[in-house]
C-alpha cells in the first residue's frame, strides 16, 4: 500500500481534481450563472476559504496533537494586524498587486508563527482543560494589546486597509495551505506528534523531545492562523479588535469538531458548511442564530465525532473503487 | 486613602459576585470534568425571572429578594433539562463533544432569550432597600456586605454538604470512578442530575445578588460574566469549592485596583496574565492539589 | 452505510445552502425604489435591529399608503438584513442584498460594520445611507455615501460646548475603550473642553461589555470634577448613572445620542441632572416628531424607541425625497437627489454636505421623573 508511486499519483489525482473544480467555480463565477447572486457567493466562498485555513489549523492541534485551543482568533488577530500594518506602508508604492499579497501573508503568517512561539513555551506544559483556558486568555491579552496600541487603531476600526483577497487568488492559497498541512502530517513529524498524542510518556522515553514537537506544531498551527487572518484583514478592509474575541475562536473550535478531529476533509466540510449555514438561515432572520444552535446540538447528539470522524476523502482513492468495480464487473 | 479603602470594598463586592458564579462551574467541573459554558446563561435565566417575578412579589406586599425562589426553580428546571436533553446523550463521547454541546446550549439559551424578551436590556427593581455606611471616608453599601455574606455561607454549606452527607460522598466518587461508583450502588445519572441542579439553583442566587448591585439583564450578559467567573474558578483550582471564593475575591480585587493604579486600559488582559503565571507555577490553581498521573 | 447516508444528506444540505433560494425578480416599476436594509438584529446589540425593523415598516407603509410620487419597496422580503455587528456578517448581508438588484442601501448602525460594507459600496456605485456609523472615515470612502447621523465629532463639541454654558468648570470623562463611536466623542470633548477653558481632570477607560464602573467613579469624584462625560450606548447607561451617584457624585452626568432609550426605571433620581444630546427630543412639538413618537408608541411601544429608530424612519423618507429631486428612482438619480440635499424630518432638519455628512442642530434633552425632556436645541455652526 505504501508505495511511493501510489502516493504520487494520488498528489497528481487530487490535483487535477482541485483544478476541475476552480475551473468550474471560475465558469459559474464568471459567466454569471448566479446573476445577481455572484458577489454573494463569492463573498461566501471567500469567507470559507480563509475558514477552511483556520479550522484546518486548529485541527493540526486537536486532531494531531490531541490539545483544544480555544484561542485560535488570537493568532488570526495578529496576523490580520501586522498584515494590514505592513500594507497600509506598502500602500502606493507601486508594488504589484500579487506581489504585496503574497508579501502580506507571509508577514501575517511569521508575526503569528512568532507569537506562536511566544505563548507556546510557557504554555504546553499544561494539557487538556487547563491549556484551553490559558489559550483562552492569550487571546484575550493579544485583543486588550491591539485595543490599546494606537498603530492598531487604539480601539477603533482599522479602516482603509487595501482590498487584495481576490477570490480566485484565495482559492490557491486555500490550497496551498491545506496541502502543506496534509504534507506536514503525513511526514515523520507529524507521525511523530501522533505518537506524543497516543502516548507522551511512551514518547518522551524513546527519546522524543515532546516539548520542542509541541512547540512546532503550535507554531506551525499560528503560522497558517496568521496567513488566515491576512486573508480577512485583505478582504474586510476595515477591523476592530472585538471582532476577534472568545465567541469567534469557540467558532473555529465548533467547526473542527463538528466536522470530525483529525480529518482534514472533515475540517473542510465542517468550515465551509458552518460558515455557510447561518448565510442559509438568513430568511429566518432573529431565528437564524436559534437554528444554528440546534443544529449543532443535534450534530453533536447524533453524531459525537464530528461528521467524518477521521475519514479523508481521496480522488484517487474513489477512481480506484470505480475503475476497481468495473474490472470486476468484466470479469 | 479612603480611594484605597473604598477600591478593596468595591473589588471584594464584584469579587463576590464572581465567586457565586464560580461555585456553580466549580460544582459541575468538579463532578462531571466539563466546563459547563452554559452557566453562565443559567444566570441569565435567573436574572430575566427576576425582572419579570420581583415586580409581582412587591405588588403581592412581599418582599422583592423573595422573587429568588422563583429563580431557583426556574433556573434547576432550565438547568436539569440542558443536562437531560443535550449533555446527556455526550457524556461518554469525550470531553470535546461535551464542550461543543456546552457551547452551543450557550449560544440556544442565549438566542431563545433574545427571541422571547427582545434585546432591549431590562432594568431590574431594587431588590434589597438597604442603606449605605461611611467608614473612613469610604461608602459601604450594606447589600455589599450581604453579597460577600451569602457567597461565605453558600462556600461554607456546599463544603459541608459535599463532605459530610451521604449524597456529598457519591458525588465525590463520581469523578473519581464512574465504573467503580456504580459497581457500589450509586446512580451516577441521579448524582449528575443533583448536581446540575444544585448548580443551576446557584445560578439563580447569582442572579439576584448580581442583580441587586448591576440591576440590568441582557441576553448575552451570561457569557460576558461567565468567562470572567470560570477564570476565577480556575485560578483558586477547578473543582475546589473554597477555591472558587478565593479565585474570585482575587480576580475582582485585581480588576478594581489595576484599574485604578496601574493601567486602566489593560486590566482584562492583566487579569489573564495573572491567571497564566499562577497556572504555570502552580498548574492546578491556588489551593489546588497537584495529582500525579498514572503510568 | 449509515454514516455514508448521513454524509451525503449533509453534503446535500451543504449544497442546498450554498446555492440557497433563487430571488424571485418582481416586474420593475419606474417609480418604486428598492432598497435594501441592513442593521443588528441578534447578538448584543439587537434592540437597535428591533427598532429599525419597526420603524422601517412603519415609513413603508405610510409612504406607499400615500399620494407620493414614488414608493419604496424594502428587498429581502420586508426584512432587515442581519448584521450581528460583525464585520463579516455585515460584508455578506451587502451582498445578499445586493443580489436582489436594489437601488440604494441603508445602514448600518455601527461604524466597525459600515465600513467595510462603504467599502463594498463605493465599489459598486451604490448609494449607501449610514444611519448610525458615526466615524469620520464613513463618507470619506466614496461620492455614493451618506449619512444621516451627526458626526462624532460634532457631538463631542457641542457636549464641550454645553458644559461650558452651564458653568461647568472641571469634567470627568469616562469612554469605551474598544468601541468607534465613544472614542471619537471622547477626543472631541476633550479638545473642545480644553479650549473652552474646561480643565478635563480625569479620562477614565472602559469596554463596551463592562458592568462595573466602581473604580472609574471613584477616581472621577476623587478628581473634583463637577460634569461627568460618557460617551457609550443605552445598555450601560442606567449602570454607569448609578454607581457614579452611589459614589458620590452631584455634578451633571452627559452623553450622547447613544443614551436614547436608556431605561430609568426605578433609577428616576439618579438621573436627575443627567443629560444627552440628540436627533431629536420626544417633547419636540414639530408635527412630524410627534406624530412619529405617538404612532411608534402605539404600535411598537416604547422599548425599542429610540435614536437608532429615528434614524432609520428619516432614511426612507430621504430617499423619497432624494427620489424626487433627482427625478427617478435609479441609483444615479438618488445620488444626484441626495448630494447636498435639504431635509426636514424626525430628526432635525438636515443638510447634507459636499462630503455626505449631515449639518443638523442638535437636540439636548434632560430627565425629569425618569423621563425625558427637552431642554435646548443647539444650532449649526454656518
Amino acid at each position: 500500500m505504501k508505495m511511493p508511486g501510489k502516493i504520487k499519483r494520488n498528489y497528481v489525482i487530487n490535483f487535477i481534481g482541485l483544478l476541475i473544480l476552480f475551473a468550474a467555480l471560475l465558469l459559474v463565477f464568471e459567466n454569471g450563472v448566479f446573476g445577481s447572486r455572484t458577489n454573494y457567493f463569492k463573498g461566501i466562498a471567500t469567507t470559507a476559504c480563509y475558514t477552511i485555513i483556520m479550522v484546518t489549523s486548529l485541527n493540526l492541534l486537536v486532531g494531531i496533537m490531541g490539545e483544544f485551543s480555544l484561542g485560535h482568533a488570537g493568532f488570526m488577530s495578529v496576523g490580520a494586524y501586522a498584515s494590514a500594518v505592513v500594507s497600509n506602508m506598502l500602500a502606493e508604492k507601486g508594488i504589484p498587486d500579487f506581489l504585496l499579497f503574497v508579501l502580506v501573508l507571509l508577514i501575517g503568517g511569521i508575526a503569528a508563527a512568532i507569537t506562536g512561539v511566544l505563548v507556546g513555551i510557557p504554555t504546553l506544559k499544561l494539557r487538556g482543560d487547563y491549556l484551553a483556558i490559558v489559550t483562552v486568555a492569550f487571546a484575550e491579552i493579544i485583543r486588550v494589546a491591539f485595543t490599546n496600541f494606537e498603530i492598531t487603531g487604539g480601539g477603533r476600526t482599522m479602516s482603509g486597509i487595501a482590498k487584495l483577497s481576490d477570490f480566485y487568488w484565495v482559492f490557491w492559497v486555500m490550497v496551498i495551505c491545506v496541502t502543506v498541512m496534509y504534507m506536514f502530517i503525513r511526514s515523520r513529524f507529524g507521525r511523530t506528534v501522533k505518537a506524543i498524542r497516543e502516548d507522551y510518556i511512551a514518547a518522551s522515553a524513546s527519546g522524543v523531545n515532546v516539548t520542542f514537537y509541541k512547540v512546532m506544531t503550535f507554531t506551525v498551527s499560528a503560522f497558517f492562523a496568521g496567513i488566515a487572518g491576512a486573508i480577512y484583514a485583505h478582504y474586510m478592509t476595515a477591523m476592530i479588535p472585538t471582532s476577534f474575541n472568545f465567541m469567534y475562536s469557540a467558532e473555529f473550535l465548533t467547526e473542527v469538531i463538528i466536522g470530525g478531529t483529525g480529518s482534514m476533509t472533515g475540517s473542510i466540510i465542517g468550515a465551509a458548511f458552518l460558515s455557510a449555514l447561518p448565510e442559509a438561515m438568513r430568511a429566518f432572520s432573529r431565528y437564524r442564530m436559534l437554528g444554528y444552535s440546534v443544529v449543532l446540538v443535534l450534530i453533536m447528539i447524533f453524531r459525537p465525532g464530528g461528521i467524518f470522524g477521521t475519514w479523508e476523502f481521496s480522488l484517487g482513492r474513489i477512481l480506484d473503487k470505480i475503475t476497481e468495480k468495473a474490472k470486476g464487473k468484466e470479469a | 486613602m479612603s480611594i484605597f479603602i473604598q477600591s478593596i470594598i468595591n473589588g471584594l463586592n464584584q469579587g463576590a459576585i464572581y465567586a457565586l458564579i464560580a461555585l456553580g462551574y466549580t460544582m459541575v467541573y468538579g463532578i462531571l470534568r466539563m466546563i459547563n459554558f452554559a452557566h453562565g446563561d443559567f444566570i441569565m435565566v435567573g436574572a430575566y425571572t427576576m425582572f419579570y417575578t420581583a415586580p409581582l412579589m412587591i405588588s403581592y406586599g412581599m418582599p422583592a429578594w423573595m422573587a429568588v425562589f422563583l429563580a431557583i426553580i426556574a433556573c434547576t428546571v432550565v438547568g436539569v433539562l440542558v443536562e437531560r436533553i443535550a449533555y446527556k446523550p455526550v457524556r461518554n463521547s469525550g470531553s470535546m463533544s461535551a464542550l461543543i454541546t456546552a457551547l452551543a446550549m450557550s449560544l440556544f439559551l442565549e438566542n431563545l432569550a433574545m427571541v422571547l424578551f427582545g434585546g432591549n436590556p431590562k432594568t431590574v427593581v431594587k431588590i434589597f432597600d438597604l442603606p449605605m455606611i461611611e467608614i473612613l471616608g469610604a461608602k459601604i453599601q450594606l447589600k455589599y456586605l450581604l453579597t460577600l455574606g451569602i457567597g461565605l455561607a453558600i462556600m461554607v454549606a456546599l463544603t459541608l454538604f459535599v463532605k459530610m452527607t451521604k449524597l456529598g460522598k457519591a458525588m465525590r466518587a463520581v469523578p473519581q470512578d464512574r465504573a467503580a461508583a456504580t459497581i457500589v450502588g450509586i446512580n451516577v445519572n441521579k448524582i449528575i442530575t443533583i448536581t446540575f441542579a444544585i448548580g443551576s439553583g446557584l445560578a439563580a442566587v447569582a442572579a439576584m445578588m448580581y442583580c441587586s448591585t448591576y440591576p440590568r439583564c441582557t441576553t448575552d450578559m451570561g457569557s460576558m460574566m461567565g468567562i470572567k467567573a470560570f477564570i476565577a474558578a480556575v485560578l483558586g483550582g477547578i473543582g475546589i469549592i473554597p477555591g472558587a471564593m478565593l479565585g474570585g475575591l482575587i480576580v475582582g480585587l485585581i480588576e478594581i485596583f489595576v484599574k485604578i493604579y496601574i493601567a486602566p486600559g489593560w486590566y482584562e488582559a492583566i487579569t489573564y496574565g495573572i491567571l497564566i503565571v499562577v497556572l504555570l507555577i502552580k498548574p492546578s490553581g491556588i489551593l489546588g492539589k497537584s495529582v500525579g498521573e498514572k503510568v | 452505510m449509515k454514516k455514508k447516508a448521513f454524509c451525503m444528506t449533509l453534503a446535500f444540505a451543504m449544497t442546498v445552502s450554498m446555492v440557497g433560494s433563487t430571488a424571485v425578480f418582481a416586474a420593475e416599476e419606474d417609480n418604486v425604489i428598492k432598497v435594501g436594509a441592513v442593521c443588528a438584529m441578534t447578538g448584543g446589540s439587537a434592540v437597535y435591529g428591533e427598532g429599525a425593523q419597526n420603524a422601517i415598516d412603519m415609513a413603508v407603509e405610510e409612504i406607499n399608503d400615500s399620494d407620493s410620487a414614488y414608493k419604496i419597496e424594502i428587498v429581502n422580503g420586508g426584512k432587515v438584513a442581519d448584521d450581528a455587528k460583525d464585520a463579516k456578517q455585515a460584508v455578506n448581508a451587502y451582498n445578499s442584498l445586493m443580489a436582489e438588484e436594489p437601488e440604494a442601501v441603508v445602514g448600518s448602525f455601527f461604524s466597525a460594520v459600515t465600513l467595510p460594507m462603504a467599502e463594498l459600496a463605493a465599489e459598486d456605485d451604490m448609494l449607501l445611507l449610514a444611519t448610525g456609523a458615526t466615524n469620520y472615515k464613513v463618507t470619506e470612502i466614496g461620492p455614493t455615501i451618506f449619512r444621516n447621523c451627526f458626526i462624532d465629532p460634532y457631538q463631542g463639541k457641542m457636549a464641550a460646548q454645553f458644559a461650558n454654558e452651564q458653568g461647568y468648570k472641571t469634567a470627568a470623562v469616562i469612554y469605551a475603550k474598544d468601541d468607534d463611536y465613544s472614542n471619537g466623542l471622547k477626543d472631541a470633548f476633550v479638545e473642545s473642553a480644553e479650549e473652552l477653558g474646561i480643565e478635563v481632570a480625569y479620562v477614565g477607560e472602559c469596554t463596551t461589555t463592562d458592568t462595573d464602573f466602581t473604580a472609574q467613579a471613584t477616581q472621577a469624584v476623587g478628581s473634583g470634577a463637577d460634569f461627568v462625560f460618557y460617551p457609550c450606548f443605552l445598555d450601560t447607561v442606567p449602570l454607569l448613572v448609578q454607581q457614579v451617584r452611589d459614589a458620590g457624585f452631584e455634578g451633571a452626568i452627559m452623553g450622547g445620542d447613544g443614551w436614547d432609550g436608556s431605561d430609568t426605571t426605578g433609577l428616576e433620581d439618579y438621573f436627575e441632572n443627567c443629560y444627552f444630546t440628540n436627533h431629536y427630543s420626544s417633547e419636540d412639538t414639530a408635527p412630524a416628531v410627534q406624530e412619529f413618537v405617538s404612532k411608534y408608541t402605539e404600535k411598537y411601544g416604547a422599548e425599542s424607541l429610540n435614536a437608532c429608530a429615528a434614524l432609520y424612519y428619516d432614511a426612507m423618507y430621504m430617499l423619497v425625497q432624494a427620489a424626487e429631486n433627482g427625478g427617478g428612482s435609479d441609483t444615479e438619480s438618488l445620488v444626484k437627489g441626495m448630494t447636498e440635499m435639504k431635509f426636514s424630518g424626525v430628526a432635525g432638519d438636515i443638510y447634507l454636505d459636499e462630503k455626505g455628512d449631515a449639518i443638523k442642530p442638535v437636540v439636548v434633552n434632560t430627565y425629569e421623573d425618569g423621563s425625558i425632556k427637552w431642554l435646548e436645541t443647539l444650532a449649526p455652526e454656518a
